[in-house]
């Protein structure tokens, strides 16, 4: 019964969540019905492959876990589920991630304020973004921490190694992109 | 114009449009030029543990929607390099299984256990060209069957299928991944079922996108490419960072291996293993016509069976080359059988073909399914000059594999000391960066990420990430099918058991689902 415990839980989840979707979500966010009638002739509307979908989930679920419960499965050494490393390692993990991603959005804007702040008067971000050195300073940092980040985490270190593998990786990376293409964009570049 | 021309018509399509430079005089298209790198770069990551063809397809498909654009010109370039990838990684896979015991992907677990007792004997060499002969004739074998198959099989669904039947097919194949991948048909279902509902989120032909709640960022649904390599790529990368970083802390260090000699492939070698080779061909190919099943079981049912009619020593298991040649040439086998079902219907079978599907969906002018292969007379079915052009750059890489492959493969062994914990970070940035510069928005980065962390959790949870990307990509034509069967059966609700086809196809649905429930064996 321990080895079956996910699929049990992973069961009353999607029963949960398939049951407030078929009667909350679907009617309040689809405005067509199942099906609809158009000068006399009658279509699917955009409700009915959702629908289907939640209920056969419903269906499935509840199946996944009557089997569960009277049928467990014999194999034993399949390891299911997640533990308490398995959380350990998710929350280690979201820090670089988070990170890198927060400095390659804001940290161009921010050195451009920054600069116009001391006053540079250099301005705005969004009519620099295709400027050197500024369409880089997000990606660069960004992605150094991200790399960086990352591989420190898994080898529980830091390196010089590793901070120049980072380096040299974020380097490649904007080359690929620069030299070849004149009209991509780095990220986040696009979205100012 | 008949076939033939169009056949004639792909060839020169590769072989000519857009030359990119001349090698004594001849002009080298942009197509062949990409087969070519493709090709290198498959067995360059093929050979490095921790990736493999899927991760550089997935990788390199952004890319090279950045540099080719959507237009169809850019249809055989990269399909080409996608072709070359998927060819280079098949006999890439095998370097580090040999070398170094470590396999570079499942498949790859059966090419260990004769592979590296014969490299610990001093013949590396001989093991890694007994893995590139096996490998590229399994490979070959199935392109032929693929090549002369897809084309009869796309005629004849054409001919008998209608929209009930298409939709019953559809759920027939969705039932059949869903049943056979993982150790339980429900939690296999269930990825199915969720792949779908994901794809119908802000699609729809109403004016208000369903299920969107209102944000104009769902108003589209979810980028496709997003949710592909979030679920396969990114949950992935994910999982290994976990495994890796668990390893770290239990042993203080993370495996890496070293290299040794080499040897060489005899004729008497050759006459040895060909039985083996054939044998394994045909069960390689078989599977990989079946959507979902995939290279693993090809493998293992390989080396089962060339472990059944095997006799003398070594044995199986001990540094035999017979074993060797099972397992690649099953496992090689699979690659081309796998885009029967792609070409002629429309349906991927594992992750490559879903690739292969994905690069047809984003690029303009080539929808893979029955239609491909049909023949208006007096015009050019410019899909089907596609299609065989297709063909063509599967030989090509074909040759290469032949010619070179092997060369290549040997060099390869250098590869496995790149340590993995510094190899997947970046292979993290660049999946988003190519992500981000195809989609230019940084919500496409967020949507890959949280699929991502989706697709962790459904490795963790054992919900196949196959099935979810199968009907993710699926769902819009069987929706679709289905609007249409309803119509044109007069809104008949039974529209999918109006006819004997979809009857069946629907009865073999529910066939194959309770036969797997009730025999609930791992065929993954």
């Amino acid at each position: 019964m321990k080895n079956e415990r996910w699929t049990i839980g992973l069961a009353v989840f999607f029963i949960i969540t398939s049951a407030l979707t078929l009667f909350v979500w679907i009617p309040i966010d689809i405005e067509t019905g199942v099906v609809e009638t158009f000068r006399r002739r009658v279509n699917i509307g955009d409700a009915m492959a959702p629908t289907v979908v939640a209920a056969a989930i419903l269906v499935v679920s509840i199946l996944m876990g009557i089997m569960a419960l009277i049928r467990p499965s014999p194999n034993l050494m399949v390891k299911e589920g997640l533990d308490k490393q398995s959380f350990n390692f998710l929350s280690r993990m979201i820090i670089p991630l988070g990170l890198g991603l927060s400095l390659m959005l804001y940290a161009g804007p921010l050195v451009v304020d920054f600069i116009n702040t001391m006053g540079g008067e250099i301005s705005t971000y969004r009519q620099l973004k295709d400027t050197f050195p500024y369409k880089f300073v997000g990606y660069s940092l960004g992605g150094f921490v991200l790399v960086f980040g990352l591989v420190r985490l898994i080898e529980n270190r830091s390196s010089l190694s590793a901070a120049w593998a980072a380096i040299i990786a974020v380097l490649l990376l904007t080359l690929l992109y620069e030299v070849p293409f004149d009209n991509l964009l780095l990220p986040p570049n696009g979205d100012y | 114009m008949g076939l033939l021309d169009h056949i004639w018509l792909g060839i020169v399509t590769v072989f000519t449009a857009d030359p990119v430079f001349a090698i004594a005089g001849l002009p080298i298209s942009i197509t062949i030029v990409m087969v070519f790198f493709g090709f290198l770069f498959g067995i360059f990551v093929g050979a490095t543990p921790g990736i493999g063809g899927p991760f550089a397809m997935a990788i390199s498909l952004p890319i090279l929607i950045s540099i080719f654009g959507f237009n169809p010109d850019a249809l055989l370039p990269v399909l080409g390099f996608l072709v070359g990838i998927m060819k280079g990684s098949t006999v890439g896979g095998a370097v580090p299984a040999i070398l170094f015991n470590t396999p570079g992907t499942p498949d790859s677990l059966m090419t260990t256990l004769d592979g590296y007792p014969l490299t610990k004997r001093g013949q590396p060499g001989k093991a890694l060209r007994v893995a590139h002969f096996s490998s590229v004739s399994g490979d070959t074998f199935s392109d032929i069957v693929l090549i002369t198959c897809a084309p009869f099989l796309a005629i004849l669904v054409e001919k008998f299928l209608d929209f009930p039947e298409k939709a019953a097919l559809i759920i027939l194949s969705l039932a059949f991944v869903s049943a056979v991948v993982g150790s339980n048909v429900w939690k296999g279902l269930l990825a199915a079922l969720l792949g779908l509902f994901m794809a119908y989120v802000g699609t729809g032909e109403d004016g208000y996108p369903r299920l969107s709640m209102g944000s104009d960022y769902l108003a589209n649904g979810f980028p496709l490419i997003s949710a592909v390599l979030g679920v396969l790529i990114l949950g992935e990368v994910f999982k290994a960072f976990e495994e890796m970083w668990r390893e770290m802390r239990e042993t203080s260090t993370i495996t890496n291996v070293e290299v040794k000699g080499d040897n060489k492939l005899s004729l008497s070698d050759v006459r040895r293993i060909l039985p083996y080779i054939g044998i394994s061909a045909v069960i390689g190919t078989i599977v990989g016509a079946l959507p979902g099943i995939g290279n693993t079981l090809a493998a293992t049912l390989g080396y089962a069976t060339g472990r059944k009619i095997h006799k003398g020593d070594p044995a199986f298991g001990e540094g035999a080359i017979e074993g060797i040649a099972a397992t690649e040439a099953a496992n090689s086998a699979v690659a081309g059988a796998n885009l029967i079902p792609v070409l002629s219907l429309g349906i991927p079978g594992n992750i490559s073909a879903v690739f292969i599907l994905l690069a047809t969906e984003t690029i303009s002018g080539f929808n893979p399914g029955p239609a491909v292969f049909r023949l208006v007379p007096g015009q050019i079915n410019q899909e089907m000059v596609y299609a065989f052009g297709l063909f063509t750059t599967m030989i090509f890489a074909n040759g290469l594999n032949w010619t070179m492959g092997g060369i290549f493969m040997r060099w390869m062994g250098v590869m496995v000391k790149i340590p993995k914990q510094r190899l997947l970070p970046i292979v993290l940035l660049l999946t988003l960066t190519a992500i981000y510069v195809q989609q230019t928005s940084m919500f496409a980065v967020y949507v890959t990420i949280g699929f991502g962390f989706l697709g962790y959790f459904m490795r963790k949870l054992k919900l196949s990430v196959l099935a979810f990307v199968i009907a993710f990509i699926l769902a819009n034509n069987l929706e679709e099918s289905m609007r249409q069967a309803f119509a044109v059966t007069g809104a008949d609700p039974w529209f999918l058991f109006a006819g004997p086809v979809s009857i069946s196809f629907m009865v073999l649905a529910i066939v194959v689902v309770v036969f797997f429930a009730r025999n609930q064996k791992n065929l993954s």
